[in-house]
């Protein structure tokens, strides 16, 4: 517990041009308020509005089109009709978390018009034809992750989650949709996961959505799709509110560099580690499921 | 379970960042069973020990949903502990701050929400008061929380009780076993990765409890917070850590709620009396880098038995605390929406008056030096049922008391009988003395 070589963090003048300069801020936070003398307010003690909330969209970006068609389809949209409840408790008091959907095949869609409060999100079941336009989906995201848009909540947010499902490769250019994202403030700080379903799917490109590999995985039975949605969609939208473990080094300050992505990086072990419990269809030993 | 039996696992209550809580049956008795992750821990073994000797301790009071059984340890190393259920009439304090719960129709599936919130002003400050009192015992016990949040709460809206709950990350001052806390509650020097959990910076994170109890916000949560728009680490590291500004700094007003986003707290700092505000400020000023400045439990509880004492009920139906009431002269309070004025009472222990009105209480602690209990009640102001309309306090304590009536003289009071109110009113309780 010693902190005889704490030292000041260094901050690098070059960068002290906050990172956070490229949100685009339209609105101009309202002046903090002045004291009024008289009882000319609701001045009842039990009388509150719920604790001003931090909002957290989740975006789900999932492919429909043709190659989704039958099995897959039907489990993804049977896990999202189940997963909404289950996840409708993780933001507790402190966060309101907002479920926004993409699709895209041919076509670029969102389920809805706005994100919409977990409380009241209801699944509508999605249809799978056309081709798989990854690239459009990436600059739609990109137009949509803005103050002017889904990300209008006048409070603070959290970074959002972003989760990319897909089974096939990009029949447009995916990069050139991934290079205007990667420029969006909100992609960069965001918790990003992907989700590669059946044979088809490239990982590679998933890595380069997500940024790392560990928060990658892939599925290849309709088993397998329920379990990592489920993974991943609660273990994103946990990260931030839950109670956190702690690093034994109390040593020295922690600076801007030391946190630097840890939600991204501890969500991508968390993943690893969920993962690595499921049984695979490979685990199965000779003995059992007779 | 370690000492033999089987528990039956029979569905799944909830799920944390260390584990999972079922639902079980254990000797013919429904428990709530809590199933580690050992895989997010990092030192298990010792977890596991800790766990051991809270149970052979014991709780500190009743005020403890504390571990009661350990489990065996499974194959694979993973284990758990059974606690008793949280009683009926209990809400999460999550759902208080939330103004809401949400219950599930069983046959829609649809989630109807419910509103949760305090009945009377009494019961939340009894409350706050029952938070200070169990986080008191816990530490005079030796031992530190660590993860104290809005989740580790369980709170009876009608009476204030309070039932502390997550036990399981309790260990003695001085020793962690792995929490680091909840982001919002932890103690800045935690966020800035300089200090684990320990007695003080429970102190730090219990402020934050009370202040999201009373002020529905963040304490930290202003101008300067909003203005980053997305609140990434670096920022989370900035505002709660190196750089935390206290909303309502007197010296500092770069943080100030924003109308729109913090209108519970604009409001209700206006509504409480300056010592309880007082008290927050240095909690969030010189308690942020100095954690011995942080308020101590004792002193919380003191603020909160005065501010229960200070609750006025009118006959008009408004129910405030006297700082939101007129003060025509030093010994009156008058209403301000319908004029009825209430004469107060001094007592020697106290240097502030306590209003007096139909219905108000005195409790044992306010009325005995040596006494810390308050929760029973000592004297009430009520109705002469015999007299209509002649108002008297009636002794509720089991000593004799003595009261001065008009002729001058001190009569004694036996325990249930009563006495008028009347200009001249003197009481001696013993070591203490109260005067009209």
């Amino acid at each position: 517990m010693s902190n005889e070589h704490f030292t000041e963090p260094e901050v690098n003048e070059n960068k002290n041009a906050s990172p956070l300069d490229d949100f685009d801020m339209t609105e101009n936070v309202a002046a903090p308020e002045t004291d009024e003398s008289i009882l000319d307010f609701d001045d009842d003690p039990l009388s509150a509005t719920s604790v001003s909330k931090k909002s957290l969209v989740i975006f789900f970006l999932i492919d429909t089109s043709g190659s989704m068609k039958g099995k897959k389809m039907g489990e993804l949209n049977t896990v999202m009709e189940e997963l909404i409840p289950e996840i409708r408790r993780v933001g507790e008091a402190d966060t309101e978390v907002k479920v926004a959907v993409l699709t895209f095949s041919t076509e670029v869609r969102w389920m809805y018009s706005t994100p919409i409060p977990i409380e009241d999100f209801e699944w509508a079941r999605l249809r799978a034809s056309g081709v798989t336009s990854m690239g459009a989906a990436f600059k739609e995201l990109n137009h949509r992750m803005s103050r002017n848009s889904f990300l209008s909540s006048p409070s603070l947010s959290f970074a959002p989650v972003i989760f990319l499902m897909t089974d096939g490769y990009p029949s447009d250019d995916y990069k050139e949709g991934l290079r205007e994202l990667q420029t969006n403030s909100w992609y960069k700080f965001g918790l990003k996961a992907a989700l590669g379903i059946g044979q088809e799917a490239n990982d590679n490109i998933l890595a380069e959505f997500t940024g790392s590999a560990d928060t990658v995985v892939h599925a290849y039975t309709g088993g397998q799709l329920a379990q990592m949605i489920k993974i991943i969609a609660v273990t994103s939208s946990q990260i931030g509110s839950k109670s956190m473990t702690l690093s034994d080094d109390t040593s020295h300050e922690l600076a801007e560099e030391d946190v630097f992505a840890a939600k991204q990086k501890l969500l991508g072990q968390q993943i690893q580690e969920l993962i690595s419990k499921q049984p695979g269809d490979d685990d199965v030993p000779f003995d059992t499921g007779w | 379970m370690e000492f033999g039996g089987k528990a039956k696992v029979l569905s799944v209550i909830g799920s944390g960042g260390q584990g999972t809580v079922y639902l079980v049956r254990f000797n013919g008795q429904k428990w709530a069973l809590k199933w580690y992750d050992i895989s997010k821990m990092n030192k298990p073994a010792a977890f596991r020990k800790n766990l051991q000797n809270n149970i052979s301790d014991g709780p500190p009071s009743n005020k403890f949903l504390w571990p009661k059984y350990l489990t065996k340890e499974a194959e694979d190393g993973t284990f758990g502990y059974i606690m008793e259920l949280k009683p009926d009439g209990f809400d999460s304090f999550v759902d208080i701050l939330n103004t809401y719960k949400l219950e599930i129709d069983p046959l829609s599936g649809r989630a109807v929400k419910r509103p949760v919130k305090f009945n009377t002003l009494s019961a939340m400050v009894t409350c706050v008061i029952n938070i200070v009192n169990a986080f008191r015992q816990l530490h005079r016990a030796g031992k530190s929380y660590q993860d104290l949040n809005d989740g580790g709460f369980f709170i009876n809206v009608n009476t204030g009780a309070v039932l502390v709950c997550d036990c399981d990350n309790i260990a003695p001052d001085g020793s962690n076993f792995g929490i680091g806390g909840k982001p919002g509650y932890m103690a800045p020097e935690i966020v800035r990765g300089l200090a684990q959990p320990n007695v003080q910076t429970d102190k730090y994170s219990l402020a934050v409890v009370l202040f999201k109890l009373l002020f529905r916000g963040d304490p930290m949560e202003g101008e300067k917070v909003v203005r980053d728009v997305c609140l990434t680490e670096s920022s989370e590291l900035k505002h709660y850590g190196q750089n935390a500004v206290f909303v309502y700094d007197p010296d500092d007003a770069s943080n100030r709620p924003v109308r729109g986003i913090h209108d519970n707290i604009i409001k209700f700092w206006r509504i409480y009396p300056d010592y309880i505000k007082d008290a927050f400020i240095r909690s969030f000023t010189t308690g942020i880098s100095d954690p011995s400045k942080r308020i101590i439990e004792n002193e919380w509880q003191k603020l909160f038995i005065r501010l229960r004492s200070e609750i006025i009920q009118c006959g008009c139906g408004r129910t405030n605390f006297s700082s939101m009431f007129i003060k025509p002269n030093d010994k009156t309070f008058k209403c301000p929406k319908c004029g009825m004025e209430f004469a107060t009472i001094g007592f020697s222990n106290r240097d502030y008056r306590t209003p007096l009105y139909l219905g108000c209480k005195f409790y044992t602690c306010e009325i005995s030096q040596e006494s810390d209990d308050f929760s029973a009640v000592a004297g009430e102001l009520v109705e002469n049922k015999l007299k209509p309309g002649v108002l008297g306090i009636k002794n509720c304590s089991d000593r004799y008391w003595k009261a001065k009536m008009p002729d001058g003289v001190f009569y004694d009071i036996a325990p249930g009988k009563g006495f008028p109110v009347w200009q001249g009113l003197e009481i001696d309780f013993g070591e203490i003395k109260a005067q009209i």
